[in-house]
């Protein structure tokens, strides 16, 4: 057994390296044409792809939104692009550095960083636009840069992994050792995912209900590794999910709200959303959403808040979107507007706090598989 | 009934300022204090404009009483190098109310010098104190006076009277009054300093009560040229004024006693000879254009009478009975009284009907007025529905009436003429402008005669930006006939007009650097109150401020465009110095170099030393006035 995990180790630390150096080589080539322009008394300049809504198409193959072909040249000779030029350069050093070093940091971070090199961004949203900026330019995800967000989802479940971050390397960590779950962090989403005994990922929208799994053992009465998304799932939790479900071979559902938001939270875990249209591993295309859907609501009786005007405005702005175009997705959104009202998860507890687990669960883990 | 009457003619005009003083501006010992300065200021500055002379004025106010304090007596004198006044004016000039030299229509400071009479009156109700004039009307002597004023007979009372000799002409005035510098100070240093900004010919000194001296030298040697005295313009009268006009236009009959007879027959160069009757006439008229008015009245009452000087000499003319035509006079030797029938259609006749009826309204209209030629005024009696020739004298009440209000409503009479005015000129203006603020920029701009209900006037403004100017603009300068106006700005048409200006559109932001000045000249300024302090907002005023506030404002948004090119340029030329060396540092660590790429050509080709103004030259930037241009177009029509 330990052979094979050993090998297995091995391989993917080979994988992990592979991608560090396909990043750095990235930005070297970036830093030297720069080097060469200035060099030769050019103004150098950067290419970026557009990520206005006009350049963001859907793509059917890939199943999730990509930008198009229009890219925006942002060049250090316009005076209005100057300083936002030399910020996106600086940020490429930056992330050239904190690769290297394996070191993490957090948006934040970076918008303090800055500061010690005169690089002065107004707030926080302009240096993370610069991010994306370079994301957009590399076409990698922030946290191959070792950029990662603030927010945090959790993972509980069984599931060993091995940590490839530098102090930790080679140590190796059970997931269900802790009751009140992992936090979803930049040691957790580099780790080498090394094996499980669970047989599906139930992703969960909100942190109450995943403490409710827990307690109840959903874990191992189905046999599942349990994530709270923390509502919107971040980008870690996506390529989280997304390596469960490519290199585990683990099926993901996802419970959400039973309202339109709640049903796009899962349409961005399957297909990305239209602010990372730029980058193409976040995305878990065969994930499914079981629930809670407009029609549970009629089916299981819960009780229900109305819409409000934003809700039913977010409705239509969705049929608009390719991918509500068929199937359970417009269905459900149809219902959704029909009914015009909606229903939290913990409204099963008007049922028994149990019943959501007890009933509910089993009987949408078993349509799933008919989905 | 008479009793009252009597009453009211025994009230001098000097009692009746007196007790109306806050008329005038002498209401309170802060704002008294104010006023005589600017009523001997202006005296002085306008005495000196009249004569063409440079004007040196010298002002000073000294406290009675050092360590008392305010309000208290101070010593007000301001001397100036004017023409003087004879010895023999003095007394009635500075010692009664309504006695004045500037009752011409021309625009000058003040209106009729009464203010000063005013101060002086003022001064001797509150310190009890004469007034002291010193006055050198020829340069060699020098007359000095101490005058009081016996307001209830409005006669002057002179204390002192002595002369000496001195080298120049001028006129020293000292009065004591009741004063509060500690509060009139500021805006008496701010009239110094702005009345030096409208007269940059004149050379101001002021010593004020604490020992400091402000000094405004002269800084253009060129007087602007002198107004003239010009006829009133028709839209601009009233039935007060032609009353007075036609008093003016007529005659009496001299009498004639010995001493006329003997001036007539001088004029006529028979002192020595006795002619008859015929010779005398024939005499008279190879002589008629040399003899005066009255010489030929007499020559045309002895036409009627038929009698030579020495029956002449035994007569007295009782009356001239025009619509009869009938002349009565007294014989002495008969003891009785006597008529002669007159000849209508003699010239001489003529004579005497213009002497007692007045002139012909085509006449009189043609003489008194300005801008009515001799069919202009036939047009007018058509449109008046008066008889060309009908003599101004035998109008009644209400045909003047008529007649005053039909002049106003007559459309066809030309603008006013504008030569009784003085405006400054661009100029000077500029120069006082510039030398004031030091700005980065100035316009000017005086703008054509125009004017309102009969009364010329012309705007003149400038603008200016930078330099010393304080930030919180704008400043409005505002000045009529060469007066600064400090006081009750908030109601003033120049301040409304400035308002109303959308600064934003001449790309003027935030808290410029800028002011505005604006000089009205009028012969009569439409100020709101007695005061003189703000202008009313006359539409065809509001209208020459209003364009040409738009012209310079134009041209201050073409400097304020290029202004913020050459900022903007500046700001680039940082902006790259600032970022590319940072953008070397990073790529070289981050393409793994050792050194930094040489990024220093590429500053230099793409910033040379010279490049800013090079560039900001040649662009003007375009400005969207489509409103104003059409303004523009519609004052050519």
């Amino acid at each position: 057994m330990s052979k094979v995990k050993s090998a297995k180790t091995k391989e993917l630390s080979k994988k992990a390296l592979e991608k560090q150096k396909n990043i750095l080589e990235s930005l070297k080539s970036h830093g030297a044409k720069i080097y060469d322009d200035l060099n030769s008394g050019q103004f150098p300049k950067f290419s970026i792809p557009s990520r206005s809504v006009s350049n963001i198409v859907y793509d059917k193959k890939l199943r999730q939104y990509i930008l198009g072909t229009n890219a925006a040249i942002r060049s250090s000779r316009n005076s209005s692009q100057l300083r936002s030029f030399t910020q996106l350069m600086w940020l490429a050093f930056f992330a050239n550095r904190l690769t290297q070093e394996k070191k993490s940091s957090t948006l934040r971070d970076v918008y303090y960083s800055s500061q010690a090199f005169a690089i002065d961004f107004e707030d926080q949203a302009e240096s993370d636009n610069i991010i994306v900026d370079l994301e957009a330019v590399t076409s990698k995800p922030r946290e191959d840069f070792h950029i990662f967000p603030e927010e945090r989802s959790s993972i509980f479940g069984d599931l060993n992994i091995e940590y490839t971050i530098p102090g930790y390397e080679g140590k190796t960590m059970n997931l269900s050792n802790h009751p009140d779950g992992y936090s979803i962090g930049p040691s957790l989403t580099t780790a080498e995912l090394v094996d499980t005994s669970a047989e599906i990922v139930i992703a969960i929208e909100k942190g109450g209900l995943f403490t409710r799994f827990v307690e109840e053992q959903v874990d191992k009465k189905f046999k599942s590794i349990i994530i709270n998304t923390g509502g919107q799932a971040p980008r870690s939790t996506r390529t989280l999910l997304k390596r469960l479900h490519d290199e585990m071979k683990l099926p993901v559902i996802v419970l959400t709200d039973g309202d339109v938001y709640g049903e796009h939270i899962a349409m961005v875990i399957k297909s990305g959303s239209a602010n990372a249209a730029h980058l193409r591993e976040l995305t878990v295309p065969d994930a499914k959403w079981v629930g809670v859907w407009a029609t549970d609501i009629e089916k299981y009786k819960l009780p229900t808040i109305p819409m409000t005007e934003a809700d039913i405005k977010r409705c239509y702005d969705l049929q608009k979107d390719p991918r509500y175009e068929d199937g359970i997705w417009k269905k459900e959104l149809d219902v959704f507007l029909r009914i015009k009202r909606k229903a939290e998860l913990e409204a099963f507890s008007k049922y028994g706090l149990t019943n959501i687990t007890d009933k509910y669960l089993p009987q949408k883990l078993e349509l799933a598989k008919s989905l | 009934m008479s009793s009252i009457k009597e009453k009211f003619n025994q009230i001098s005009p000097s009692e009746f300022f007196y007790s109306n003083r806050d008329l005038a501006g002498f209401s309170n010992p802060t704002r008294s204090l104010y006023t005589a300065v600017r009523e001997f200021v202006e005296n002085a500055l306008d005495a000196c404009d009249q004569k063409g002379i440079l004007p040196d004025v010298h002002l000073s106010i000294k406290p009675v009483h050092p360590d008392k304090s305010d309000p208290q007596a101070y010593i007000l004198t301001v001397k100036d190098n004017g023409p003087g006044v004879d010895a023999h004016h003095i007394p009635l000039a500075f010692g009664t109310v309504l006695y004045g030299s500037k009752f011409g229509l021309k625009q000058a400071r003040g209106m009729f010098g009464l203010g000063a009479t005013m101060a002086i009156l003022y001064g001797q109700i509150t310190t009890n104190k004469p007034v002291t004039v010193k006055s050198s009307s020829d340069g060699k002597i020098q007359n000095q006076f101490e005058i009081l004023l016996d307001i209830q007979k409005n006669k002057p009372v002179i204390l002192k009277h002595t002369t000496k000799e001195v080298s120049k002409k001028g006129l020293s005035v000292s009065i004591c009054l009741e004063g509060d510098y500690s509060k009139a100070g500021a805006k008496i240093r701010d009239y110094v300093y702005e009345t030096s900004l409208i007269t940059p010919y004149a050379s101001i000194t002021f010593d004020d009560p604490k020992g400091e001296k402000f000094v405004h030298s002269r800084f253009v040697k060129d007087i602007p040229p002198p107004p003239t005295i010009i006829r009133p313009h028709p839209h601009g009268i009233d039935v007060e004024r032609i009353r007075r006009m036609i008093v003016e236009s007529q005659f009496d009959i001299p009498v004639i006693d010995d001493v006329m007879i003997e001036k007539v027959r001088k004029d006529l160069g028979l002192s020595k000879q006795n002619l008859a009757f015929t010779a005398i006439m024939s005499k008279a008229k190879k002589k008629w254009k040399t003899l005066s008015r009255q010489i030929r009245v007499v020559i045309a009452l002895m036409s009627f009478l038929k009698m030579d000087f020495e029956k002449l000499s035994k007569i007295r003319i009782e009356d001239l009975d025009v619509p009869n035509k009938k002349l009565y006079y007294w014989d002495f030797g008969d003891s009785q009284s006597k008529s002669v029938d007159m000849d209508p259609e003699s010239d001489y006749y003529k004579q005497l009907t213009n002497t007692v009826q007045g002139e012909p309204l085509t006449t009189f209209l043609t003489k008194r007025f300005q801008r009515i030629g001799p069919s202009t005024a036939v047009k007018f009696a058509e449109f008046a529905k008066f008889k060309p020739e009908r003599r101004m004298g035998t109008l009644s009440n209400e045909e003047l009436v008529h007649l005053s209000d039909s002049l106003q409503k007559f459309e066809d009479f030309m603008a006013p003429d504008s030569s009784c005015l003085a405006p400054l000129g661009e100029s000077p203006l500029e120069k006082g402008i510039k030398k004031f603020f030091n700005p980065d920029f100035v316009a000017v701009i005086q703008r054509p005669a125009s004017a309102y209900s009969g009364f010329p006037f012309i705007v003149e403004m400038g603008i200016a930006y930078g330099g010393d100017i304080k930030a919180g603009g704008p400043h409005v300068y505002r000045y009529a006939n060469r007066i600064p106006l400090l006081y009750d700005e908030g109601s003033d048409v120049v301040v409304k007009v400035v308002k109303e200006t959308d600064w934003g559109r001449y790309k003027v932001k935030g808290e410029p650097p800028f002011i505005i000045v604006s000089h009205i000249c009028s012969t009569r300024i439409p100020y709101k109150t007695a005061g003189k302090e703000n202008v009313a907002d006359r539409q065809e005023i509001e209208r020459e401020l209003k364009l040409g506030l738009q012209y310079l404002s134009r041209k201050l948004a073409a400097f304020m465009s290029k202004k913020g090119q050459a900022e903007m340029a500046k700001k680039r030329a940082n902006l790259y110095a600032k970022y590319i060396p940072l953008i070397a540092e990073f790529c070289t660590e981050l393409a793994g170099k050792k050194s930094q790429p040489n990024f220093k050509k590429l500053l230099e080709e793409e910033f040379p030393a010279d490049k800013n103004n090079s560039e900001t030259d040649n662009n003007e930037a375009p400005l969207d006035d489509n409103e104003e241009q059409t303004e523009e177009n519609e004052e050519n029509e």
